[in-house]
């Protein structure tokens, strides 16, 4: 599990968040361009399903991650401060991650997509 | 290791670090003298906007003035903007970096010192065109975010728009410069033991805006670019009757402006969290949370950019996502805020005059950003889009955000600067004048814009309420210059008149304060050991261990310029890096591409090409400057016992320049993606062709060209890896020449697609990846020649592997770009309705 203690941990929750947020607008765009569901079902359509379950998705992967990260930085020896460092500040960022990909999706379940 | 006395090595050391005086001065490439010269020179342009401002607050200071014309009060609130923003609100603070982050970190310099004089100069010529359009009556009047259409050519014919376009970008390429140069100097340059969790917090700050500057500025390039093209060359990017659209624009710019406000505010945010503890006596409270929040600070503020964009017309779910995020980010920095109180609450504070700043600081910023949640809600949005109330948040946030901090580091710093402390009588006044000032006009200034008063008005008609308000707004406005006047004379005098300053004379915890005051060129004469967070408060004895040559790299008779290189995160010593000393280089190139600009700006072409030839050549010239050059390869000596020089290394700070670099290049090659697959799916009129113009099998054939030279030049990298140098001159030669073909053959590419880039937008966007990839690979290739020479004379072989390692990512890269343009260019549209 040494890849837990790499210092690309301590970015990667936002840079999880980052490639969501970017698929989250592109795909809401692209969906909205290519088959725009009827705003007269309001929020229940294929788009709001398939984006709301890809943040789901994307919030287990970072919360499995950030848990990942946590055990780990309560497995290292009190001589290795820069690897329970990492581990614990990727566990801090996943989770915060994890919460701002929860806080900014919450709006698929009450708005239409298209309009 | 001790050579002899201190004082003695003290000269030894000026020799070879010494700076120059007279016209030589512009040679030197040392970071004390770079980071002093950005900030004199953001003061010069601070108060040049200033004025600009004065101008602004005379204008409407009552209705009905005629005291400027619209067309000089949009050229004059335009040039009030960019200077703010670009000459400097950014430049202050990545200069105050280049001065204060190698001495932070124990470095000697910042990794790529002739990078820094570079980025300095570019920004100095750059500015100076930028400000001389002013004087000439052709300043760019688009506002400093130059919308389209009202920056197009139809609607801006003059080269008003031109001088924002083509100095803008060159300005930028100072500050792109300066963020690569800290992002690896802060990461492979530390003091052997600082290891991430004992770095500065300063440093993470930095390291911070310094990526995200790499990540954001690059879509403003690109965007400047396109639309210098559409101007110049009459290309279609954001001309809807050609497919194009100008919300573009608006995308493109946001998505550099929004994150623009953080890395303006982190930075100041870091001096905060150096000086706060520093006056409460004690650590910073939350050191890791500190972090955590900056990290999400500075990548949340990606995802704001449309909530400049809220009544364009984008979907509401869209919106809600960005208000969502808008509204997310206060979280992160309310972290900090709390870190900061939380810090005051159990430390023992003393009031100095930067506490002061820091208070104002801390009550106008946090106000700045409450109202920066009210605007993150779509509905207030709306009512107050385009008016004063914007104007005001704005400067709550950049001035409170920045500003104030950024004195409070000037008064803090003024010992480093002049060996002198500040006085706090003169100190005191400036502050109440500049806060009493600034809440005048900018809190009334809020009511102005609820009252309806748009922005960007040159005057109102009486009786509509907004008399008022303007007349205590432009009060207030002189009250706060008279107060910035009170803060310069107190500097200026204090040259004179200060008392000197002890050593470490605020009881400071981090090492800049370990050099002498002011600082020797080379910071100090050995570079210490770190094993805590707080160096000079848990071993108070180290400065003079250091002054006494007592720790690590004290030797200088062999005459290089060196500091440590160190890992990444344990902060383990891994080389010493050898850096260069001072050269006329970086001015030349400076001065050669300003010619480019004004080459561009008054439409002579041929100058400009020239200039870009010689440009060429300079940097060529550069580039064979490095690693063992002028030193006979293995002969170079180094003191027993220690690491090897960076250039005979696999993994020295060049590698992670490049990537940086790259990193750079992505981010507008991504963001040229996004306008093509933008338009595609949005613009009102994108035309696409039945048939695609490209040559599918000849892009295909051009791709698998290219894959064959890289890979060839993987075996190589990996041969020099293992220690194998056979046949390397040959084998670089014959890639160079393999890239080389493939440019050309891409160049016949571009040519028989018979693409009309003027017609449509669709051709011209192909019209430019293709021209982005050719460059590169022209590049590679050329590079790639200049290293087979470098192995026939002996300077690159398996001793020193280092410059076909670190050109390897260009390749690696071109490789990326080459099959990521024939995906999306040829793949996708055969596949998406497209010919």
């Amino acid at each position: 599990m040494t890849w837990l203690y790499h210092p690309l941990q301590i970015p990667l929750g936002l840079i999880v968040w980052g490639v969501w947020f970017i698929a989250l607008y592109s795909g809401l765009s692209v969906g909205c361009a290519v088959a725009p569901p009827d705003a007269a079902a309001g929020p229940w359509n294929w788009l709001n399903v398939v984006l709301g379950g890809a943040s789901l998705a994307t919030v287990a992967l970072l919360l499995g991650l950030s848990a990942l990260c946590w055990r780990a930085s309560r497995r290292v020896g009190q001589n290795e401060r820069a690897k329970r460092f990492i581990a614990r500040v990727g566990a801090s960022v996943h989770l915060v991650a994890a919460l701002a990909t929860l806080f900014i999706a919450l709006p698929i379940v009450g708005l239409p997509p298209c309009v | 290791m001790i050579e002899g006395r201190p004082d003695e090595l003290h000269q030894q050391f000026d020799e070879v670090w010494g700076n120059p005086r007279g016209w030589r001065a512009a040679t030197i490439v040392n970071h004390t003298r770079i980071g002093l010269l950005f900030l004199l020179t953001g003061l010069g342009f601070f108060i040049f906007g200033g004025l600009l401002a004065m101008l602004i607050r005379a204008q409407l200071a009552l209705p009905d003035q005629a005291f400027m014309d619209a067309d000089t009060y949009n050229q004059v609130f335009t040039m009030h903007g960019t200077v703010m923003m670009f000459l400097f609100a950014v430049p202050m603070m990545e200069g105050l970096a280049v001065y204060l982050i190698p001495k932070m970190l124990g470095a000697r310099d910042l990794v790529f010192p002739r990078l820094s004089a570079l980025g300095y100069w570019c920004y100095l010529f750059g500015g100076l065109i930028l400000a001389a359009s002013l004087f000439l009556e052709l300043a760019p009047d688009a506002g400093w975010f130059m919308y389209t259409p009202l920056s197009s050519l139809p609607y801006s014919p003059g080269v008003n728009s031109d001088f924002w376009l083509l100095g803008i970008t060159f300005v930028e390429i100072s500050a792109v410069t300066a963020a690569v140069e800290l992002v690896v100097a802060i990461l492979r340059a530390r003091a052997p033991g600082m290891t991430l969790q004992r770095m500065p917090l300063y440093a993470w700050y930095i390291l911070t805006m310094a990526m995200m500057i790499v990540l954001g500025f690059p879509p403003l390039i690109l965007g400047s670019i396109l639309l210098e093209l559409e101007r110049a060359a009459g290309m279609a990017f954001f001309d809807v009757a050609r497919g194009g659209d100008p919300i573009l624009w608006q995308h493109l710019f946001w998505l550099f402006g929004h994150p623009e406000v953080y890395i303006i505010f982190l930075p100041a945010a870091g001096l905060v969290s150096t000086m706060l503890p520093v006056f409460a006596r004690r650590p910073i409270v939350g050191y890791r949370w500190v972090v955590v929040a900056v990290l999400t600070t500075g990548f949340i503020s990606f995802a704001l950019w449309v909530h400049h964009m809220f009544t364009v017309g984008i979907p509401h779910l869209a919106q809600a996502f960005f208000s969502a995020a808008s509204m997310l980010v206060a979280i992160p920095t309310g972290v900090q805020v709390f870190s900061w109180l939380a810090t005051l609450w159990l430390g023992r504070p003393v009031y100095h005059v930067p506490m002061l700043w820091l208070f104002g600081f801390l009550v106008i910023f946090v106000a700045g950003g409450l109202t920066g949640v009210m605007l993150a809600l779509v509905p207030f949005n709306w009512q107050v889009h385009d008016t004063q109330f914007v104007v005001a948040h704005l400067h709550y946030v950049l001035v409170g955000g920045m500003f104030f901090p950024l004195v409070a580091a000037v008064y803090y710093w003024l010992p480093h600067f002049s060996g002198r402390m500040p006085s706090p009588r003169l100190g005191r006044w400036g502050f109440w004048l500049v806060f009493g000032g600034f809440n005048l006009t900018f809190l009334v200034m809020h009511w102005t814009g609820l009252l309806g008063m748009p922005r960007r008005a040159y005057t109102y008609a009486p009786g509509l309420g907004w008399d008022t308000p303007n007349l205590v707004s432009s009060i207030g406005s002189f009250i706060m210059a008279i107060g910035i006047a009170t803060v310069l004379v107190d500097v200026l005098l204090h040259f004179r008149f200060g008392v000197r300053a002890a050593p470490n004379p605020w009881h400071a915890d981090t090492l800049e304060w370990a050099t002498r005051l002011p600082p020797t060129a080379y910071n100090f004469i050995s570079l210490p050991s770190v094993d805590s967070r707080y160096p000079l408060w848990d071993r108070p004895d180290l400065v003079k261990e250091m002054a006494r040559g007592e720790q690590g790299l004290a030797a200088i008779a062999h005459g290089r310029r060196e500091t440590w290189g160190t890992d990444a995160v344990t902060g383990e010593v891994r080389e010493i890096i050898h850096l260069p000393g001072n050269t006329w280089l970086p001015f030349a190139v400076a001065l050669v591409l300003s010619a480019v600009c004004i080459g561009l700006l008054v439409k002579a072409y041929a100058v400009a090409s020239v200039a870009i030839v010689a440009a060429a050549i300079l940097v060529l010239r550069w580039s064979w400057e490095n690693g063992a050059y002028e030193e006979g390869g293995t002969a170079v000596p180094i003191s027993a016992g220690d690491p090897p020089l960076h250039w005979r290394t696999h993994n020295g700070p060049g590698r992670w320049g490049m990537g940086v670099t790259l990193l750079a290049d992505g981010a507008l090659y991504a963001a040229l993606l996004f306008g093509w697959f933008y338009l595609w799916t949005v613009a009102p009129q994108w035309q696409m062709p039945a048939q695609s113009p490209l040559d599918a099998r000849g892009m295909l054939a051009n791709a698998l060209l290219l894959s064959a030279a890289t890979l060839w030049l993987r075996r190589v990298l990996a041969a020099l890896r293992r220690g194998s140098d056979k046949g390397l001159r040959g084998q670089l030669a014959a890639i160079a020449a393999l890239g080389l073909l493939q440019s050309a053959h891409l160049l016949w590419l571009t040519y028989a697609s018979d693409l009309a880039p003027k017609a449509t937008a669709h051709d011209a966007v192909i019209a430019v990846v293709l021209g982005y990839a050719l460059f590169h690979c022209v590049l590679a290739g050329v590079a790639t020649g200049l290293q087979a020479w470098r192995a026939h004379y002996g300077y690159v072989d398996r001793a020193a592997p280092y410059e076909p390692i670190v050109l390897g990512q260009l390749w690696y890269y071109n490789f990326g770009v080459v099959w990521s343009a024939y995906v999306a260019l040829v793949l996708f549209p055969s596949t998406w309705g497209g010919g």
